[in-house]
């Protein structure tokens, strides 16, 4: 029996199904899949397998980590609903990580984390005391960087060729070990139940023909 | 001696979250908890439900349905003895946020997992509340569906007939819509009707002049609208005209379901059901004007007519922990590999009726 707590990160926010096995400090294993489709299928058959190959079970977990997004919305709830099932079955807390936090994790501050969301538009977040996640067009988030601020996620790179002088950072760690070792130092604090981040819009359009109006 | 079957069923396929504990035991069904939380407010707005919109509500109301509940049948999950799920049809997004939650609590909790197809959560709901045996005739009347089917078994349904369009709830729902009724239209259609005369407006009863038990329901609706532009004067729609055309339309929709379940029920008397009856299940279910006709011609055919009642008639994870134990007793068994479908006839040998592609049939 292992005297470390064990935290299990995990992510479906893109393409892809990624997960993360934590002893304290100690990452067990880790996994990434790609892969279009299929993550509700396979999310569940990969974590049991992670947790077989260190020997655990479920019920030896202390804490869940989960990625919230932004990102593919169907993908996001893939991973929330299985973390807050798991949670509710386990007596132990799912704590939601954010993608743009994830991202953030272990870089130097001052940073600026820009994710491609498609439609010409980014998911950013600028790690300072002020910075809020937020859908931004690439064009508004190029025009407020500056020369010499660091930046990192997917959009970075496109916006280091339109703002000289950026300073471009590659991630620290994988995206689903950052969501646990996130989740591992948050455990100890109250955590709300996670939540999908969107920063998007649902599609909904209203009616276009207004109703009747009523008369005696 | 039978074996007692506790099971926890999770329903999110449209717009209502829900969760159920359900229990057999020695041969009595019993519902210990149904708790369903709407969508209604959120989607009133847009005069139809928004996928979208439901799929964000589900993933973070299931697990406080699940807890809920359990807290209200005083049980913990290891007093369960399995997890049901509606796995389809319905909306993706709302289906895989519920599949995706079971298969959390039931690895969490060392449960086995048996997903459940919606439209058998109500097929089998009269066996539930009444203890109806098989074979019975069943008609599933929603916003989303309407089908007539003989139920043989926990896995075997034979659909005779249904709609080739729109189902009657999503009619009654544009109807509320075009005549600045609150939604859901079911209710407030009804209420509107009891006032109007179903004489004034004549609307059309589709598909009654063809032989079988197939429907239509998407020429009523514009057939409403054309009468409603027709008595319309500057934008502005007389209260009792509305009552009138309310009145009118329900009167149709129920017209076409009573024709058509007298059919159904030929169809399904000629293969001489030892205990004949039929069954309703559905929001439209709950409609007095469309009950009352369908009682007539149950009772005028000898059928027994049962109508579960209001709360196991409409969406909920009762009738889905019910179908759950009814799979599991027939020894059915799915892994955590469950797939979500969006598309999943009942009646899987039966011809296609609408829908096709690479998604497959959807009824």
């Amino acid at each position: 029996m292992r005297s470390e707590a064990l935290i299990l990160g995990f992510d479906t926010s893109a393409a892809h199904c990624a997960a993360a096995l934590l002893a304290g400090e100690v990452l067990l294993e880790a996994r990434f899949e790609a892969m279009a489709k299929g993550q509700a299928e396979r999310l569940m058959p990969m974590l049991e397998e992670m947790l077989a190959r260190a020997g655990v079970g479920w019920r030896d977990l202390a804490a869940l980590g989960v990625g919230t997004g932004p990102g593919n919305f169907t993908g996001v709830r893939i991973s929330v609903a299985a973390a807050r099932g798991l949670a509710l079955a386990l007596g132990i807390p799912a704590v939601g990580v954010s993608g743009l936090e994830a991202a953030a994790f272990g870089l130097p501050r001052p940073l600026v984390v820009a994710m491609d969301a498609r439609r010409g538009e980014v998911y950013a977040q600028a790690f300072d005391p002020n910075g809020a996640a937020r859908l931004a067009t690439a064009e508004a988030l190029a025009g407020e960087l500056v020369t010499g601020q660091a930046v990192t996620g997917s959009a970075a790179p496109a916006l280091a060729g339109a703002v000289p002088g950026l300073r471009l950072l590659d991630a620290a760690m994988p995206l689903s070990e950052a969501v646990a070792r996130l989740a591992a130092a948050r455990r100890a604090t109250p955590q709300p139940r996670p939540a999908p981040l969107y920063l998007r819009a649902a599609d909904a359009a209203l009616p276009g023909e207004p109703a009747p109006v009523i008369v005696p | 001696m039978t074996r007692t079957l506790t099971f926890l069923g999770l329903e999110s396929s449209c717009d209502d979250t829900a969760a159920a504990v359900v229990r057999l035991s020695e041969g009595r069904a019993e519902v210990l908890a149904s708790v369903v939380a709407g969508q209604t407010e959120l989607h009133a707005p847009f005069g139809g439900v928004v996928p979208e919109l439901a799929a964000r509500a589900h993933v973070e109301k299931l697990d406080l349905c699940a807890e809920e509940a359990l807290a209200r049948a005083g049980l913990g999950l290891g007093d369960l003895d399995a997890v049901a799920v509606t796995a389809g049809p319905g909306l993706i997004g709302g289906v895989i946020s519920g599949v995706m939650c079971a298969k959390g609590i039931a690895a969490g909790a060392g449960l086995p997992l048996i997903g459940v197809n919606h439209l058998a959560g109500h097929a089998l709901t009269p066996r539930l509340t009444h203890g109806l045996a098989f074979p019975y005739l069943m008609l599933l009347v929603s916003g989303g569906h309407c089908q007539f089917l003989i139920v043989r078994g926990p896995a075997s349904f034979s659909r005779i007939g249904g709609t080739i369009d729109d189902a009657p709830g999503e009619a009654f729902d544009k109807t509320a819509k075009l005549l600045a009724l609150p939604q859901p239209g079911g209710p407030s259609v009804e209420a509107e009707a009891a006032r109007g005369d179903a004489r004034r407006f004549s609307f059309p009863r589709p598909l009654l002049d063809r032989p079988g038990c197939d429907m239509s329901f998407s020429g009523l609706k514009t057939a409403l609208l054309r009468a409603r532009d027709a008595v319309m004067q500057a934008g502005t729609l007389r209260a009792g005209d509305r009552a009138d055309l309310c009145a009118g339309f329900q009167a149709a929709v129920a017209d076409v379901l009573a024709e058509k379940s007298r059919r159904a029920l030929l169809a399904y008397l000629a293969e001489n059901p030892p205990t004949p009856a039929f069954a309703v299940a559905g929001g439209v279910a709950a409609n007095r004007a469309v009950r009352a006709a369908l009682e007539t011609v149950s009772l005028a055919h000898g059928a027994l007519f049962v109508a579960p009642p209001l709360a196991l008639c409409t969406d909920n994870a009762a009738m889905i922990a019910w179908a759950g134990i009814e799979r599991f007793r027939a020894g059915i068994d799915d892994a955590t590999t469950l797939s979500a479908r969006p598309r999943w006839p009942l009646d899987e040998a039966a011809p296609a009726m609408l829908g096709s592609g690479k998604r497959g049939a959807k009824a």
